[in-house]
């Protein structure tokens, strides 16, 4: 078994529906394509009772990814310190060693809950950047930030995604955490070749990628739903990715219309098929079914 | 709008000045409508969703269109500073302090009541509390031990008979005496609602914020309501604290 603190090949999302399901099939076949799991450490964060004792549960038995939501890395308030201690007492604690956040905001002044889009201007570039780096000093450790799914070009941008993302990585020197559905979204709703965009990433510092079904509300419309099975573009853009940068690891997220764990599996099965090829020399794994 | 922000940042504020209060603030220039709508939907309604879930009876209480002009009030007025989802309810129970104030609407006077019991068992369920069972000697005397109580376990008293309230109940007036509820999560976690006499929740009240014995809690009752014979409150004790234990309120005696 990997090491408990190595995050490596396929991963699905710990939603609290599937926590029974997944604590009955533990340890066996039909879920061992689950390599690791990821949590939002804004939902366990200072949690006891049941919870405590379910987190405890899955860091003793699988690698944990930490994916933030509230950080508020593009932000108008201060970067919050507080929750930025009580983040890494967390990590320590579970021995969590990957964190990512995403590039985008949800605060101003208050609380929004939701992820909202970053101008991408040469100013915005330069604060996300400073504010990541004092998040990663804060930390003591490398985060990668995820690349944003969006509905609003903002007027006021200067240049376009993948210049204001590569502009930020370089800039704060952190990781990235490629979502590739969030480019196939974007694509289609701002008419830009997703290939294009993925083959002008910084390869370098990709270290884990997402993966996740849409709703498309009109040709020219998706909605970032997590709710639905990842369509096929996405599945040849995930193997592309592969085959351009080698492998990485990545997490199948399903935040609503969850089914049975049996059904996510089929598409967890897909991602270590995809994967399998490049394992080849050092461990079997599932054959995809997809 | 504050211009000494850079141009990103005031465009920023708009966007989400827009998304809390789509009618009041207009949405930047040059953003269209339609694609400006996916985000005054989608954050409202997961905000929504959120705070719902916390409080299915007060939304039916009130029916879904003074429920949703509630949230609406909550995004516009209130400033959440709780970086984790699960602080929303209690955000929002803050905002009740306040909301008569921004409300067309009257609210009911027992809102602030019923919302507080309805956030209580999440609160309870995830308050990051526990206790060390080595320290407890399980099956000591209730009287002349130290009774240790739930960790995770709140006493609260209403002005309003809250877990009665449903649509069909809607109370018009506060009761007379108030009704004490204790409230704790038990050793499956699960949070379990007890209704108790005055009496019961004054012992429970004494016993945890002080160190004694439940002797001498019962002792200071007795004293306090001046009773000519205590042994009656002390016996009549007795059997309160082993029902409590019974229960799950009492874990034990703190171990000597």
């Amino acid at each position: 078994m990997a090491q408990l603190n190595e995050i490596s090949g396929a991963g699905l999302g710990l939603k609290r529906e599937l926590i029974p399901q997944l604590q009955k099939a533990f340890g066996k076949d039909s879920i061992a394509a689950i390599d690791f799991l990821e949590i939002a450490p804004e939902n366990w964060i200072g949690a006891g009772g049941r919870a405590a004792k379910q987190l405890a549960w899955f860091t003793e038995r699988y690698p944990i990814a930490a994916h933030g939501l509230s950080l508020s890395l593009g932000g108008p308030d201060p970067l919050n310190e507080v929750f930025l201690q009580q983040v890494k007492t967390f990590l320590e604690r579970h021995q969590i060693s990957l964190y990512t956040e995403h590039l985008s905001y949800c605060s101003d002044g208050g609380y929004l809950y939701d992820l909202l889009p970053i101008p991408f201007t040469e100013e915005a570039v330069h604060y996300v950047a400073r504010r990541i780096r004092q998040t990663q000093d804060i930390l003591e450790r490398r985060i990668a930030v995820e690349n944003a799914s969006y509905y609003v070009a903002a007027p006021v941008s200067e240049m376009d995604e993948l210049t204001f993302l590569r502009a930020v990585l370089e800039e704060a020197d952190c990781d990235l955490h490629l979502d590739i559905n969030n480019v196939y979204v974007n694509s289609v709703n701002f008419g830009f070749d997703p290939q294009e965009f993925l083959r002008g990433l910084p390869s370098e510092r990709i270290v884990y990628s997402h993966i996740a079904g849409h709703y498309q509300e009109a040709p020219d419309m998706i909605i970032d739903t997590h709710g639905q099975d990842v369509i096929d573009p996405v599945w040849s853009m995930l193997e592309e990715a592969y085959r351009f940068y080698g492998v990485f690891p990545t997490l199948l997220e399903r935040d609503i219309n969850i089914p049975p764990l049996r059904k996510l599996m089929r598409e967890v099965n897909i991602i270590a098929g995809l994967q399998a090829p490049y394992f080849s020399n050092q461990r079997p794994k599932r054959a995809a079914t997809g | 709008m504050n211009n000494a922000l850079p141009g990103f940042q005031q465009y920023q504020l708009q966007f989400t000045g827009h998304i809390r209060d789509p009618r009041g603030n207009p949405r930047p220039p040059k953003v269209p409508a339609k694609r400006m709508q996916v985000y005054t939907e989608i954050v409202f309604n997961n905000l929504q969703s959120s705070v719902s879930a916390c409080f299915p009876v007060a939304k039916k209480v009130l029916g879904a269109r003074a429920w949703k002009k509630l949230i609406r009030g909550f995004f516009m007025h209130h400033q959440c500073h709780g970086p984790l989802f699960r602080q929303i309810p209690e955000e929002f129970l803050s905002y009740l302090e306040t909301a008569q104030d921004y409300s067309e609407q009257t609210l009911p006077p027992y809102l602030k009541s019923l919302a507080h019991y309805e956030w209580i068992e999440l609160a309870l369920a995830v308050a990051d509390v526990s206790i060390d069972m080595v320290a407890v000697e399980v099956e000591g005397s209730l009287l002349e031990g130290s009774p240790v109580l739930a960790p995770a376990l709140a006493l609260l008293s209403y002005n309003y008979p809250v877990q009665l309230i449903s649509p069909r109940f809607k109370p018009k007036a506060p009761l007379t005496q108030p009704v004490h509820l204790l409230v704790f999560r038990d050793a499956a976690d699960d949070v379990q609602f007890i209704e108790i006499n005055q009496v019961t929740a004054r012992l429970l009240a004494i016993l945890q914020t002080e160190t004694v014995t439940g002797r001498q809690a019962l002792e200071k009752i007795a004293a306090e309501m001046a009773h000519p014979d205590p042994k009656v409150i002390i016996q009549f004790g007795q059997s309160v604290l082993e029902d409590l234990k019974a229960q799950g309120v009492i874990l034990g005696v703190q171990l000597k």
